[in-house]
């Protein structure tokens, strides 16, 4: 079985999707085609997991869902609202604040406090 | 035949609380991205039992699902959501509004009951009248 990072996980599955939703609107199995082309496969999830994800998110109004016909299957397509661009705009802002803080932190190691 | 065990998985989300129509959606959607997976493991020129089986591995287990499920408490419908209200609430609202039960079942017998009553009174109110007018005057 693919090898998965549970720990690291939280919220970054919310964040992916929201960016990925941003440019375009797309069903589940796309989302998942596209995260693993867009992080070159770093991120590795259960691909099954999403789905909880994209209902809370749609739920929480952050996006929206339709059912759409493609080559005689149906596929609930999902986009982003003016919500979900706001909440995209926080993540971001939080992700790359973790994100200088661990750089700092792995760079320079005894600025930290004893 | 390899295949995702989603009648297990439809056995956690609503035991979770989640709603049935939510659930029935979830279930829809994995399904179809089992197919998806399915299908493009064969363009790859696996067989269709590797393949099956290939898709199930990246689907994921059915338990982190449901685990990742259980994380977004909003998935869950409104009587598990505020157990409270569907415990308390609502039976006490229910049981309050008992006595005006029958009055709603029998609203059209209620309304002619009350039209005849009304017509009755009315009618002996005008003979009343009559009687009372022909003994002043006659």
């Amino acid at each position: 079985m693919a090898q998965t990072n549970p720990p690291f996980m939280s919220g970054v599955p919310e964040l992916l999707l929201l960016r990925l939703l941003d440019q375009n609107e797309m069903y589940g199995y796309e989302l998942v085609r596209s995260i693993r082309a867009a992080t070159g496969e770093a991120i590795s999830l259960g691909e099954g997991v999403i789905y909880p994800v994209l209902h809370g998110l749609e739920r929480g109004g952050a996006l929206r869902s339709r059912r759409r016909s493609v080559g005689g299957r149906t596929r609930v397509y999902y986009s982003l609202t003016h919500k979900g661009r706001q909440r995209l705009t926080k993540l971001q802002n939080d992700w790359r604040r973790v994100q200088r803080g661990i750089s700092n932190a792995l760079e320079n190691p005894a600025r930290a406090p004893a | 035949m390899p295949r995702p065990d989603l009648a297990a998985l439809e056995q956690d989300l609503l035991r979770f609380g989640m709603a049935a129509r939510q659930v029935r959606r979830t279930l829809g959607e994995l399904d179809a991205h089992f197919d998806d997976l399915v299908e493009d493991a064969l363009t790859t020129g696996l067989d269709r039992e590797l393949a099956e089986w290939q898709a199930l591995e990246r689907l994921g287990a059915m338990q982190d699902i449901a685990t990742a499920a259980r994380t977004r408490l909003e998935l869950r419908d409104w009587a598990h959501r505020f157990p409270y209200v569907a415990l308390v609430v609502y039976p006490l609202g229910c049981l309050a509004a008992l006595p005006a039960a029958p009055v709603i079942a029998y609203a059209g017998d209620l309304a002619r009951w009350t039209a005849c009553i009304l017509l009755g009174g009315f009618v002996t109110a005008a003979m009343l009248l009559l009687l009372q007018l022909t003994i002043t005057l006659g």
